[in-house]
């Protein structure tokens, strides 16, 4: 039995609602207790900051795609190199850092739970191979079903059960944890040499349409009762004019559960251009927050964008060819057989080009202008707006007017003209940033009943302890403060152990996988289904018995059962 | 102030020597430096006979003059941003990585990558040079961008790989695809060569002698009078926007 009791911390912690109260934390085995003995270790917070620990909701740190990011740049494995030092591994890279350079700099900000944003099924292996070296945070991973074969016929013959039942079992092979969609039907088409433009836009031979895959996952993952929503990367990313291809996807979402979101929307700034082409090009931020702020089924992200350079890495091949031909750089493009594809490009963003300025600017307009902060939540849609180590300078901007202004002086002069952020006074408080980063993310992930995102009894003892008193501080004069407080902690605490202190990380974790194994009746188990596996066994370069992912590739195993409606 | 090193013979040892401490502004602080072989740091006094005449204030005023098996030294003259450095021998790898001033002359042959990303400053190899002279390093969007390279005997393969500014000279043949993926700058070859400028999109390149296996996607403009030479010039690599500039006294298409 190990004990930890954390005294005299000023505590954040909105799923229950509490607001800067100095308390004490009591930490038994890994899980937060009402009390420990007289023998427990204690850790004097001299009211420090204190909030759960971070949850990143969309980030891609682990799987083919990341490694092959890795693999095409030699020159980003140049940044960032550490040495092996006590119980840490050597690290290197910037963008794409290595596993442990991604889980070590994670936990010197304070993050503890992370979600890799996509995961093709058919390379799961790896993702959770990468899992097991990613320490000192627990993982999930976004399983991708943006163009599966079979999903796509069931949807045609208009089989919701059958859709729900091909997810039940996918997510059970591959140890998957949510639906995620990438420019749904459009990954499809691009192995047709397509895209789709928009929802309405057919797919080649399937003849659905986008608006189809979303509507009728959306209702095939409430039949799971899944944790998580669908995780929806709308289609046309990063096309000027796009927004409105946008509030017609988030339009399609009806309010199916209680508990949370029906849909989450990720790197929504990439979705909210105006204009018609690149000259015209324009914030569409304020139609789009509206729009979410009247709806409580949906839950965004920001995804965004901050200036230098980086790898932008995502499922949504075709969107990585129209890049590659605006950058002209180096390039990788991939065919995952029946399910989905991914494309790689690395860029710099800048802050002399109007385009990126604009984009810097529609980020913050997002997550400024969305009334609740739960419904718009801080990512990076890391690498690809910028690398997650920026997330500090994402939490002075939103919560300084003045940091905002002195930015804006620096960027590209026409921008003023194109977005409304230099009318946006809102500043955020403390409470919302938490929300932002760990509150809302665990709420918009169903992880809060799994003990993520909150300091409840029983919860688990995931803590971030900033060295910064709020009632000393000003955010919005002293945005140089916040900045260093969000990039070191003073202590990370990880299952009830001390994993980072002071911008070192100190120990050599052994982080958890969580996956979801919906429970669904005899008729829908499609491992008997003959008709899967006859096109399972035709159209797959793998067998349908080697292709589950077994649990020895899980770390700890943390298996969600949940009781499917089908 | 010249500060004259001389290696020791290593006897048995072939493993080559990481001396980026060579650069002749640390001399300004004396000669207690220290360079690596393997895992094991030594001292300078460990592997050369170390004698230093004058004193000087600035780097401008230094040079360093290496003589003995000096083709086992790696990084010699790395980030150097002034002085002088001879080298009577060859010398090794990554010799003037990211030099900005300065001038490295050496009497020998130079392995990989000499004077690889370089801002800046002089090298003059009166050898050979191996693969990767002046070049950028793997991955990286710009290589050399100022400076300028001369080798007086041949090269290897992917000379001036990326270059994006300064010049590089060289008086012998170049080995396969030099100047590919230039994007600024000006090498010259004065000899044959290889498949010059794959996918290049600026700059200029000049090959005097022959260039073998001509790519086929360079647009043929006309013949010009360059430094007394009739010379063939080309547009391209037009599969890459075709904005550079590739003259040649010859050229074959593979067959």
């Amino acid at each position: 039995m190990t004990e930890l009791l954390v005294k005299n911390a000023c505590v954040i912690d909105p799923l229950r609602g509490i607001n800067a109260e100095m308390m004490d934390i009591a930490i038994r085995d890994g899980k937060i207790v009402e009390e420990v003995s007289d023998a427990a270790e204690v850790i004097d917070a001299r009211g420090m900051l204190t909030m759960p620990g971070g949850v990143d909701s969309h980030t891609h740190i682990c799987g083919t795609k990341v490694n092959f990011g890795r693999y095409m740049s030699p020159e980003d494995m140049r940044a960032g190199r550490t040495p092996r030092r006590g119980p840490l591994h050597a690290t290197s890279g910037y963008s794409v850092p290595t596993t442990y350079g991604n889980s070590y700099r994670y936990s010197v900000m304070g993050y503890t739970t992370l979600l890799e944003g996509a995961m093709a099924p058919l390379e799961a292996r790896h993702t959770h191979e990468e899992f097991i070296y990613t320490p000192l945070q627990d993982t999930m991973a976004n399983t991708l079903f943006d163009g599966n074969w079979a999903i796509m016929e069931a949807i045609r013959d208009g089989d919701i059960k059958r859709v729900a039942a091909i997810i039940a079992w996918t997510l059970r092979a591959v140890k998957g944890f949510a639906v995620k969609l990438t420019n749904p039907g459009g990954t499809e088409a691009w192995q047709w040499g397509k895209n789709v433009s928009c929802i309405r836009d057919p797919v080649p031979y399937f003849e659905v349409t986008p608006a189809e895959i979303i509507r009728s996952i959306v209702e095939a993952n409430e039949l799971l009762g899944l944790p998580h929503s669908v995780h929806l990367h709308a289609n046309n990313l990063g096309t000027p004019g796009n927004y409105t291809c946008t509030l017609g996807s988030l339009g399609l979402i009806p309010d199916l559960n209680e508990k949370r979101q029906t849909l989450y929307a990720t790197h929504v700034q990439f979705h909210a251009y105006g204009g018609s082409g690149w000259k015209d090009f324009c914030s569409k931020s304020e139609p789009i927050a509206r729009f979410v702020s009247m709806r409580p089924q949906i839950v965004m992200d920001m995804g965004q964008v901050m200036f230098g350079r980086t790898t932008t890495m995502t499922a949504d091949g075709p969107m990585e060819f129209n890049l590659y031909r605006l950058h002209h750089e180096k390039w990788s493009n991939h065919d995952v057989e029946l399910e989905t594809g991914s494309g790689i490009i690395p860029v710099i963003y800048r802050r002399k080009n109007l385009v990126n300025s604009i984009m810097w600017a529609i980020g913050l307009e997002l997550a400024l202008l969305t009334k609740s902060p739960w419904q718009c939540l801080l990512t990076t849609d890391n690498p690809n707006g910028a690398p997650f180590v920026k997330y500090p300078e994402i939490v002075a901007l939103l919560m300084s007017k003045k940091y905002r202004d002195a930015e804006f002086a620096t960027i590209h002069p026409d921008t003023e003209a194109r977005v409304p952020l230099p009318a946006i006074e809102r500043e955020m408080d403390w409470y919302e940033i938490a929300v932002m980063t760990r509150a809302g993310q665990a709420k918009a992930l169903g992880l809060q009943d799994l003990g993520k995102g909150h300091l409840a009894p029983g919860a688990d003892a995931d803590v971030a302890i900033y060295p910064l008193h709020i009632d000393e501080v000003d955010p919005s004069a002293e945005y140089q403060k916040v900045i260093d407080a969000f990039s070191r902690t003073e202590y990370t605490i990880k299952r009830g152990r001390v994993v980072a202190r002071r911008g070192e990380c100190l120990v050599d974790g052994s982080n958890a996988t969580f996956w979801v194994r919906p429970k669904v009746s005899e008729n829908y188990d499609m491992g008997k289904d003959p008709d899967f596996i006859e096109k399972f066994d035709r159209y797959y370069t793998v067998r349908m018995r080697n292709y589950p992912v077994q649990e020895e590739y899980l770390n700890r195993n943390r298996c969600i059962e949940t009781e499917a409606r089908i | 102030m010249k500060v004259t090193l001389a290696m020791k013979p290593a006897g048995k040892w072939f493993i080559p020597i990481e001396a980026e401490s060579i650069v002749p502004k640390n001399f300004l602080a004396g000669t207690d430096l220290s360079v690596w072989r393997g895992n094991r740091e030594l001292r300078l006094d460990d592997v050369f006979s170390v004698s230093v005449e004058g004193d000087a204030d600035r780097a401008e005023d230094v040079e360093v003059v290496l003589s003995g098996e000096t083709f086992r030294l790696k990084r010699v003259g790395e980030y150097m941003d002034g002085g002088r450095i001879t080298i009577f021998g060859g010398i090794g790898m990554h010799c003037g990585n990211f030099m900005s001033g300065g001038t490295i002359e050496v009497h020998g042959n130079a392995d990989g990558w000499l004077g690889r990303e370089m801002a800046g400053g002089a090298i003059i190899c009166r050898g050979d040079a191996a693969d990767y002279c002046a070049s950028g390093y793997r991955g990286g969007r710009k290589g050399m961008t100022g400076g300028t390279v001369e080798v007086f005997g041949r090269v290897g393969d992917f000379l001036a790989e990326n270059l994006a500014g300064g010049t590089v000279t060289v008086h012998g043949d170049a080995g396969d695809m030099p100047g590919a993926e230039m994007r600024g700058g000006t090498l010259v070859v004065h000899g044959d060569c290889s498949r010059p400028g794959a996918n290049m999109k600026g700059g200029s390149c000049y090959v005097y002698g022959t260039a073998q296996a001509m790519l086929p996607t360079f647009r043929k403009i006309g013949t010009v009078r360059h430094e007394g030479r009739t010379l063939i010039r080309f547009a391209g690599d037009i599969a890459n926007r075709g904005k550079g500039n590739l003259f040649v006294k010859g050229y074959e298409y593979l067959d």
